[in-house]
């Protein structure tokens, strides 16, 4: 019993250890070295064997090639099966992530070697360029989530996505309130900056931060600059609405700084998920066609 | 001074109740405790919590006094100050205050009860991407379904519903299915230019390869390099890799390593067929006889190092009907049936030379050319013809006539015969008596006949097919068919029948260079050059260029399907569209195995 009960503290203790290494060092880059010999390997091979009568995919080495190549992806796009099974067991999520990284990043040698460097405008060309993008948007993944989340924090001052929106309708109440002296025109602008949704602008006005299309922007100009008569020293209601419209662009500035690095976060998901699935599609195609016209 | 305070509430119906009152001070607090200025009812304020102090210049401190925070415009503060001009407004527990002040007038704060918003939830899900984007999902499965529809299903659909195009060696019919250029790796040889939109014509049968059948519907002039048999015991071994390769192909209905298109490999671009590499034989020939114990042909790998000397075919007896292979190591003497000897023709100072010097026709010493004369095509010769090539010094001037000279016929014995036999031969006589019949019917004359024995004639025919005679100048006598006649001449059409030499591509070439005929005295020296001499310039594809060596690969002089007719790409301007390649029927490997073994 007492071994036992030493090695559950010993596995304990590794683990609390593991849950500190991020998974590209997971256990000293174990499937970075593996993917570097996968790498190596496959390279000295395409060298060194003679491929009648030239290297394509058609040669037994590229048959080769293309099989390992065909079973990595088919593993690869697995971790979204895996990542979803929470339940106990000998995986680890953490070295499949890590596996996920590094043999992906591998499968450009594999991937590319199979081609013999033939490329068209085929089904075949179209299934290795699908899994560069794939790969591609993966880099970009880990690169942004390995430096991203810092700025994401710094640009939130202390404060939750909730606690956001709701300085914002702070400052939209007070806007209502101090816009009601306001003639029409005015009220109309301030009315427009106040309707316009939060989150308008498409995928791209939030990756690059530009909103030309901002009510609240357009306001502010047409407010123009406070006036200046030196010996007013009453607030007139266009300087509050101005000051609030200015602090309602300022709230709107975080909020979008916000989404522009949530976006930038999140944007190769939506590349590589759905090029993932149609790789699938287009490795199947060309499988098919392949031997289907053999 | 003063702060107005209007608090807000609302009735069970929802109607507002508004209460106003002023405090004339400078500082005011907000908590729980009912001793405030601003009284909260609220557990999450503190007894005492913010204290809001007016300013000289009518700015608002805004303090915490317990410690605990307050929201200030939506950030969590622990002090702040305002400027009611603009505005502000702070959050305590549920109440809303919002400070501002009109022209000159009081700080106001209005004390608002917040509902709380079930919908803040919902509004947190914007910030994600996904709320600007088509989902994952749909993208997915769209792209997906485009690609299955489009690059897999129409392609196979429209295959298998074809009209299936039986014989078209001429391309007219088009390709039926749909989208499957997608499914091409790469172009089309410039040969099969024509068949790019046609996949069908070559991938007949889904999931087989494409068959050898298919290939010969129109290449089907095309002999085999040997009898499939042969060619599979020839060939060396295959690498573990290509063993498995072929197991699981041949498993798979591929042909196997000897079907065309494990040699001719398509969709590699727009190339045209390039010849044989010299690796390519070597993997074979080079040690042919090990696996190939039948073979009669040595092993080959490079010319310059490894080549069997030639074999030319030539007949080595008189009377033989079919003429022999044999190595020239053996010191050949060829058997043509025929006396002549080169050195006499191409002495520049000997009678021969003399007599060519007198003759107009020459006008100088014999050259090669004034007997043997190319083909049009400039690769061969044409045969030497008696008649053009010798008989202006070898006449064979009979008699004259009254139209100028008749000449015995060349060709044929019993020709012969009969022009002899035809001559008035006017007879010596001078051993006769001295008498003579008169007039006309004297020797010679209109009615003179000759009733005696016609020994003379034969005697003139036999003395003719004597080696002395005017035929045994050139031609050996012989009575082999029981009467007098001459060893029929024989000479092979072709020397080299394996291999091929284009006479045109050495034309800066002396011929006596390679052919040693200036210094043969008899027919029966075999002139043909030896392996030797044709590596004092060719060596194999690895030599180095230079001015005097040229690296020459099998192909050189070899064809794989066309064994006297090297495939060379410059040999086949008509490509791409044209028709494909006809080779003559007599050059097929198929026809020179016919000629070899009668």
């Amino acid at each position: 019993m007492a071994t036992v009960q030493q090695s559950r503290y010993g596995q304990d203790e590794k683990r609390r250890n593991a849950d500190h290494v991020s998974f590209l060092k997971h256990r000293n880059y174990r499937w970075l070295w593996i993917s570097l010999l996968l790498c190596v390997a496959t390279g000295v091979g395409y060298v060194l064997i003679d491929q009648e009568p030239r290297p394509n995919g058609g040669t037994w080495y590229g048959y080769t090639l293309g099989t390992i190549g065909l079973g990595l992806i088919i593993w690869l796009s697995l971790l979204g099966i895996r990542k979803r099974r929470i339940n106990p067991g000998g995986w680890s999520l953490k070295a499949w992530t890590s596996a996920h990284v590094y043999l992906g990043i591998a499968l450009i040698v594999v991937g590319t070697l199979h081609t013999g460097f033939q490329i068209g405008w085929n089904v075949h060309t179209l299934a290795y360029v699908l899994m560069l993008i794939v790969i591609v948007t993966g880099i970009y993944g880990v690169v942004v989530y390995a430096t991203l989340p810092s700025s994401l924090s710094s640009n939130r001052k202390e404060m939750t996505r909730a606690q956001m929106l709701e300085a914002l309708t702070a400052i939209d109440r007070q806007l209502e309130s101090a816009a009601q002296p306001l003639g029409r025109e005015r009220s109309d602008l301030v009315l427009d900056a106040l309707s316009q949704d939060t989150f308008h602008g498409g995928a791209l006005a939030r990756l690059t931060g530009r909103y030309p299309r901002c009510a609240t922007r357009r306001a502010l100009k047409q407010f123009g600059e406070p006036g200046t008569t030196a010996d007013r020293d009453v607030a007139t209601p266009e300087d509050r609405v101005r000051a609030l419209l200015q602090k309602r662009a300022d709230q709107l500035g975080q909020i979008r700084r916000h989404l522009k690095i949530r976006a930038r976060l999140e944007i190769w998901l939506f590349i590589h998920i759905p090029a993932t699935i149609a790789l699938l599609a287009a490795l199947f195609a060309h499988v098919i066609s392949v031997f289907y016209y053999w | 001074m003063s702060f107005l305070i209007r608090t807000i509430d609302h009735t069970a119906a929802g109607r507002e109740i508004v209460r106003d009152r002023t405090l004339d001070q400078n500082a005011i607090t907000i908590g729980r405790s009912a001793e405030n200025d601003i009284h909260l009812p609220d557990l999450a304020v503190e007894q005492r919590h913010v204290g809001l102090t007016l300013g000289d210049e009518g700015n608002v401190a805004v303090r915490s006094l317990g410690g605990l925070g307050f929201t200030i415009d939506g950030r969590t503060e622990t002090q702040a100050d305002i400027d009611p001009d603009i505005g502000a407004e702070i959050s305590l527990g549920s109440a809303r205050l919002a400070l501002s002040r009109e022209g000159g007038g009081p700080v106001q704060i209005v004390i608002k009860q917040v509902e709380k918003n079930e919908a803040a939830g919902d509004a947190l899900q914007a910030f994600a991407l996904s709320s600007a984007l088509p989902s994952k999902r749909a993208m997915a499965w769209t792209m997906a379904s485009a690609i299955l529809i489009l690059l897999l299903t129409v392609p196979i659909i429209t295959h298998l519903t074809r009209d299936p195009v039986v014989n078209d060696p001429d391309v007219e019919s088009e390709g039926q299915v749909l989208l499957d250029a997608a499914w091409s790796s790469g172009e089309l040889s410039m040969a099969h230019h024509d068949l790019e939109d046609n996949c069908e014509a070559c991938h007949v049968t889904p999931f087989v390869s494409v068959q050898d059948e298919t290939c010969l519907t129109c290449h089907e002039e095309l002999g085999e390099h040997a009898a499939t048999g042969r060619l599979a015991t020839g060939m060396p071994a295959l690498s573990t890799g290509d063993a498995i390769q072929w197991q699981i192909a041949q498993t798979l209905g591929k042909e196997g390593p000897l079907g065309c298109v494990s040699c001719h490999s398509e969709h590699e671009g727009p190339v045209k067929l390039e010849a044989a590499s010299e690796q390519f034989c070597s993997d074979c020939h080079n040690d042919l006889d090990t696996r190939l114990t039948t073979t009669n042909l040595g092993n080959a790998a490079d010319f310059g190092k490894k080549h069997p000397q030639f074999r030319p075919q030539f007949f080595t007896a008189h009377f033989n009907e079919e003429p022999s292979r044999v190595s020239l190591d053996t010191n050949p003497v060829e058997k043509s049936g025929l006396l002549f000897p080169h050195d006499i023709h191409m002495d520049e100072n000997g009678g021969v030379a003399g007599m060519a010097v007198s003759l107009d026709q020459y006008g100088q010493p014999l050259e090669c050319s004034d007997c043997h004369a190319t083909e049009p095509d400039g690769v061969n010769f044409e045969p030497v013809e008696m008649e053009e090539a010798c008989e202006s010094c070898h006449s064979l001037v009979l008699e004259r006539t009254a139209s100028g000279f008749r000449r015995l016929r060349h060709g044929d014995v019993d020709d012969l015969l009969e022009d002899l036999a035809s001559v008035q031969n006017p007879a010596s006589g001078s051993n006769s008596s001295s008498r003579v019949r008169p007039g006309q019917f004297r020797r010679g004359g209109t009615y003179y006949s000759n009733f005696g024995r016609p020994v003379r004639d034969y005697i003139a025919i036999s003395r003719a097919l004597e080696s002395d005679g005017v035929c045994g100048e050139c031609h050996i006598p012989t009575a082999r068919t029981g009467r007098a006649g001459i060893v029929p001449v024989n000479l092979p059409d072709d020397y080299l029948v394996r291999g091929f030499f284009n006479h045109e591509a050495h034309e800066d070439e002396e011929c006596a260079d390679c052919h040693k005929a200036d210094a043969s005295d008899a027919a029966t020296d075999l002139l043909i050059p030896d392996l030797e001499s044709c590596r004092d310039c060719h060596l194999g594809e690895s030599a180095i260029k230079t001015e005097e060596i040229m690296p020459s690969g099998c192909a050189t002089c070899h064809g794989y399907h066309t064994p006297t007719m090297p495939w060379r790409p410059e040999d086949h301007d008509d490509l791409p569209g044209g028709p494909p390649n006809q080779t003559p029927a007599n050059q097929t490997i198929a026809a020179a195995l016919d000629r070899k073994t009668p």
